[in-house]
């Protein structure tokens, strides 16, 4: 039996399989150097398979406490490399005790190739004698996942709401929408808040004006932001209420709750190593990034303007209004994995719109 | 990075011979330096003492010098070209050396010639470690115990507090010069008068050990305007105590997770910030860091 990756437009790549079981999801790359575990626990790779570009993983062993969620949301982990010694195979293990499939000695240059040239598409993890049964086996496995609700951020929301005490007493109440939050979100805005509270992604305004927040943060969160239900209307209704920060998933709610539309990247931005330019910050620096759709320039309201920049692709990176109080960046200034820049963005958010 | 207003003509310091600590990199970045300074429309002036290089090719630099590296030759070099400016950063610690000392001989005042790509202060904080030493302590950053000894006598009563074995480094040598590793008084005191002797200004900073960590690089760029990145992390194999010279080391760094990379790399950033680079054509800055991370750290 041999591993196989099956791409739905019927590409084929073979490797050794390292466990889990066969899954089927979307195909992405990461070109993040370090932070296997914090890529597999981000919410944001719901339904994702995950292309590592960097050869070595599990390189450096697994630590409990980088986790960004309760669970490994991955539907697969591809790489040229993945340590599996007598010494330490803690990252393989904990993989496949999770059933995430698992395959490495796959030609990761190539097939990264291909995804930038032709865009991510579904494709699918599995062991098969000849390439012919993979393929027929990959049609199922794809049409099957491609069932779930169209929802991606309702289906990793939180289901209860869930109240966390801050670290400033001083500081405001802060609501979460919780659109797949990652932990580095709730830790970086503990520092800022008294309390904070989650809630989940379809909660009504009513509901989060009721709890008297200061600020209202939309987390990052998978999916396309156009088939996320309720959260753009609640979003609009709390515009001009609520001083608003809205990270990846959540700056694309805010755009769409602002009138304006989204779009999908050919094969979006993921890794720690993306270029920002920052007029809030006034800096030029690398980032942390995730997402696969973006905001378009020109659909965005006259009154809003575009403050960050991606310098590698020149789409819209961050949006600011200070009149509405309403602070939009797509890539991730909670970083993990990723550098800590950006990190300065919670501290502009707190001290000069809220 | 536009272009300097009024520069015309800019003279590159070689590193002369090649010598474990300036090596054939040198050749390399001034070869291209003089390729890209050419395509901006600059007169390049060359100087270095050694003709086995690829940058004193004739149709390299618009005009190459093969001369001693010491301040008088640049003197008559400069006193003939008439350059805006030097840059020192291309010749290794040979280029930085001469371009100070060039600084302290009032030659550049003189002449009116400008430092591109670091100013003295930069070079005296990058290569004097008492001053570094002190940009550590502003900046938080953590490093072995040691003291800066500038006599014999006091050698020794540093090393009775320090205990074996200890590490020598005298200030401003060739890729470490005169320094190395004592691990018994004998072998101290013969080599504490020996880096006394090598170094120029007679400074040794004596160090405890850390023989046996983990050994990591970072290679970063800074400009003027505070935009950092880090072009490469970098791994010995070999553990402190192998010279990175002899040890083989990998790109990027292997054994480090997120959250420990990006602590060094948050240190890297606020230890070049606070070393602070000068404007110029250029600005290139390249420098590495050491971390340190003992073995029971690690699982």
């Amino acid at each position: 039996m041999k591993a196989y990756l099956v791409l739905e437009t019927g590409e084929i790549y073979s490797g050794t399989w390292d466990g889990g079981v066969p899954r089927a999801g979307e195909v992405v790359f990461n070109t993040s150097h370090s932070g296997y575990e914090e890529i597999a626990t981000d919410p944001s790779y719901y339904s994702q398979i995950v292309v590592m570009t960097a050869p070595m993983q599990g390189n450096y062993s697994v630590d409990n406490s980088v986790w960004e969620s309760g669970k490994i949301w991955i539907e697969g982990f591809i790489c040229l490399e993945i340590q599996n010694s007598v010494r330490d195979s803690d990252w393989i293990e904990r993989l496949a005790k999770a059933e995430i499939p698992v395959v490495s000695e796959i030609d990761t240059r190539n097939l990264v190739m291909r995804l930038r040239s032709g865009g991510t598409p579904w494709g699918a993890l599995l062991t098969a004698n000849t390439e012919a049964e993979a393929k027929h086996l990959a049609i199922g496995l794809i049409a099957q996942k491609k069932k779930i609700s169209k929802d991606w951020v309702h289906s990793v929301s939180r289901t209860k709401s869930e109240i966390r005490e801050g670290d400033l007493p001083i500081g405001p109440k802060v609501a979460v929408l919780d659109f797949g939050c990652k932990e580095n979100i709730l830790r970086e805005l503990s520092k800022w808040s008294s309390e904070l509270k989650i809630f989940n992604s379809r909660t009504p305004a009513s509901e989060i004006l009721a709890y008297k927040p200061g600020a209202l943060m939309l987390t990052n969160g998978p999916g396309d932001p156009a088939d996320v239900q309720i959260a753009q209307r609640t979003v609009q209704e709390l515009v001009g209420q609520l001083p608003i920060f809205g990270i990846c998933m959540g700056h694309q709610i805010l755009a769409l709750a602002l009138g304006a539309q989204t779009y999908k990247l050919k094969f979006g931005h993921r890794g720690s190593n993306h270029p920002i330019k920052d007029d809030l910050l006034k800096k030029i620096y690398v980032t942390s990034q995730n997402h696969g759709y973006a905001v378009r320039r020109e659909s965005l309201p006259q009154d809003v303007s575009v403050t960050q920049v991606n310098l590698n692709d020149q789409t819209v990176a961050g949006f600011c209004d200070p009149k509405k109080k309403i602070l939009g960046i797509q890539y991730h200034p909670e970083a993990c994995p990723g550098p800590h820049e950006a990190q300065a963005l919670f501290g502009y958010f707190f001290e000069r719109i809220v | 990075m536009p272009l300097k207003a009024g520069l015309k003509k800019v003279l590159i310091i070689g590193s002369g011979p090649i010598v474990i600590g300036q090596a054939c990199e040198f050749d390399y970045s001034g070869t291209q330096a003089c390729k890209a300074l050419k395509k901006e429309g600059l007169e390049v002036i060359l100087v270095n003492s050694n003709p086995a290089t690829i940058m004193t090719d004739p149709e390299i630099a618009s005009k190459v010098y093969i001369e001693p590296l010491k301040p008088a030759y640049l003197e008559k070099i400069i006193e003939i070209e008439k350059p805006q400016a030097i840059i020192p950063t291309l010749g290794g610690q040979t280029a930085l050396n001469l371009a100070l000392e060039l600084y302290h001989q009032g030659i550049l005042k003189k002449h009116n010639v400008q430092l591109l790509g670091a100013t003295p202060e930069v070079i005296k904080a990058a290569e004097d470690r008492e001053l570094f030493r002190n940009i550590l302590d502003q900046v938080g950053a953590k490093y072995p115990e040691s003291f800066m000894v500038r006599t014999y006598e006091r050698g020794l009563q540093v090393a009775e507090q320090l205990g074996f074995p200890l590490i020598l480094r005298p200030n401003y040598t060739l890729g470490g010069g005169g320094g190395g590793i004592a691990y018994s008084p004998d072998e101290y005191q013969k080599m504490l008068v020996q880096a006394l002797h090598e170094s120029p200004t007679t400074e040794v900073l004596v160090e405890a050990s850390i023989l046996g960590w983990k050994e990591f690089e970072l290679e970063v760029m800074r400009d003027s305007g505070g935009t950092f990145v880090v072009i490469c992390s970098i791994e010995n194999l070999d553990p402190c105590g192998v010279h990175t010279g002899d040890s083989i080391t990998v790109a990027p760094q292997q054994t480090l997770n997120d959250r420990e990379y990006q602590a060094m790399r948050d240190e890297a950033c606020l230890i070049v910030n606070a070393v602070g680079v000068e404007t110029g054509v250029q600005i290139f800055n390249l420098r590495y860091i050491r971390r340190l991370v003992s073995e029971s750290s690690l699982k």
